[in-house]
């Protein structure tokens, strides 16, 4: 659901720490007009991954805001590099990337790199601090496994991909009806959606 | 898959930070925002304008085929810029950028050029940042409906 824009709703990111990763200084610039209008007031400004990567070894940051990075999408190779460096509680701090094209050959590394959310481009204030709430309350587990660390990527609990065999525990066998009863006739289905008379 | 899957659920700082009180109201916090956005404006005009002259260059050079590097480059450029336009309240010229990359993208994977379908695009993009009359929302989606076409016509 979206957010009102004309909310009175109180959010507080005085006290939050942000990492901004941005090659593009007017993307970068965009991105701190954004943030400091809702009140962060510790922003990190980091304009290469070697900067964000030193950044992380010394600071620590509640929110983390990445750009993709051109094709070859090095914000997508910052942000796997983050889940699996090890350094906390960096390396599980809430991970927005923001993205003005993912070319068809980043597509699979953009999913699996580790972030809570991708944000494509434009981006509005709206938009970002939608997802910003929303990262904040989700409060996702993290996986952790030879080719994955990051938050689970299945939150919608609709299990398994359709077609796909459930590979955790919970994955339930899909509902089956029972083949002993004879199915439900379409008669009876298209007079259930017919308007009817009736006396009151 | 190999080897052992762990799942664990880590302090959401964020979350505790955010309730904390004080801070600002919705509305507030994204008016503040637009404010400040607003006085980014005709930075970004400049900036649009100059990234429109380089894409202009760089397909002069490209001539009749272009080598994957400079096709690179024009993408990288392109995509790069998606967002600023939105900014500055012209949000059909970020449809026209996606149109654009969208078009590389897909003449990349294919290994091919199309100098007109790349041509038409940029042409657009100069009557969008140029001419006010052009951003009126009949005559931006006549284009845009036009250029998505041009550029679906590489997608597989």
């Amino acid at each position: 659901m979206g957010l009102d824009p004309k909310s009175k709703a109180q959010f507080n990111l005085e006290r939050a720490s942000v990492l901004l990763l941005d090659e593009n200084p007017m993307g970068m610039k965009i991105l701190v007009q954004i943030l400091t209008g809702f009140g962060a007031r510790t922003l990190s400004r980091c304009g290469s991954v070697e900067k964000a990567e030193q950044a992380i070894g010394h600071g620590q940051y509640d929110l983390i805001i990445v750009d993709s990075l051109g094709a070859a999408g090095a914000g997508y190779d910052f942000v796997r590099w983050l889940r699996s460096s090890g350094i906390q509680p960096n390396c599980f701090a809430p991970v927005l990337i923001t993205a003005g094209h993912t070319p068809a050959s980043a597509v699979s590394q953009a999913r699996d790199c580790g972030a809570h959310f991708i944000l494509a481009k434009p981006m509005t204030p709206k938009l970002v601090l939608e997802r910003i709430i929303w990262i904040s309350k989700e409060g996702r587990r993290f996986v952790e496994c030879d080719s994955y660390v990051g938050p689970d990527r299945r939150f919608k609990t609709e299990g398994p991909p359709r077609g796909v065999l459930g590979r955790r525990h919970e994955d339930a066998a899909p509902a089956q009806s029972d083949p002993s009863t004879p199915p439900i006739e379409q008669d009876s289905v298209n007079s259930m959606n017919n308007t009817r008379r009736v006396q009151i | 898959m190999s080897g052992a899957v762990q799942f664990h659920t880590p302090e959401n700082r964020l979350a505790k930070l955010m309730r904390v009180p004080g801070g600002k109201r919705v509305a507030d916090a994204l008016a503040d925002a637009d404010k400040g956005l607003d006085g980014l404006r005709g930075e970004c005009l400049d900036e649009l304008t100059a990234v429109l002259s380089k894409a202009e260059k760089l397909v002069a050079k490209a001539g009749a085929l272009p080598g994957a590097a400079l096709v690179g480059r024009l993408y990288a450029l392109v995509s790069a810029t998606i967002g600023l336009p939105t900014t500055c309240g012209l949000p059909s010229l970020d449809a026209m950028l996606v149109s654009l990359s969208d078009l590389l993208d897909h003449m990349t994977s294919a290994k091919t050029w199309d100098a007109d379908a790349v041509e038409v695009h940029l042409r657009a993009f100069r009557l969008l940042l140029h001419t006010e009359a052009a951003r009126d929302g009949a005559g931006a989606e006549a284009i845009l409906g036009g250029l998505r076409q041009i550029s679906q016509r590489y997608a597989k």
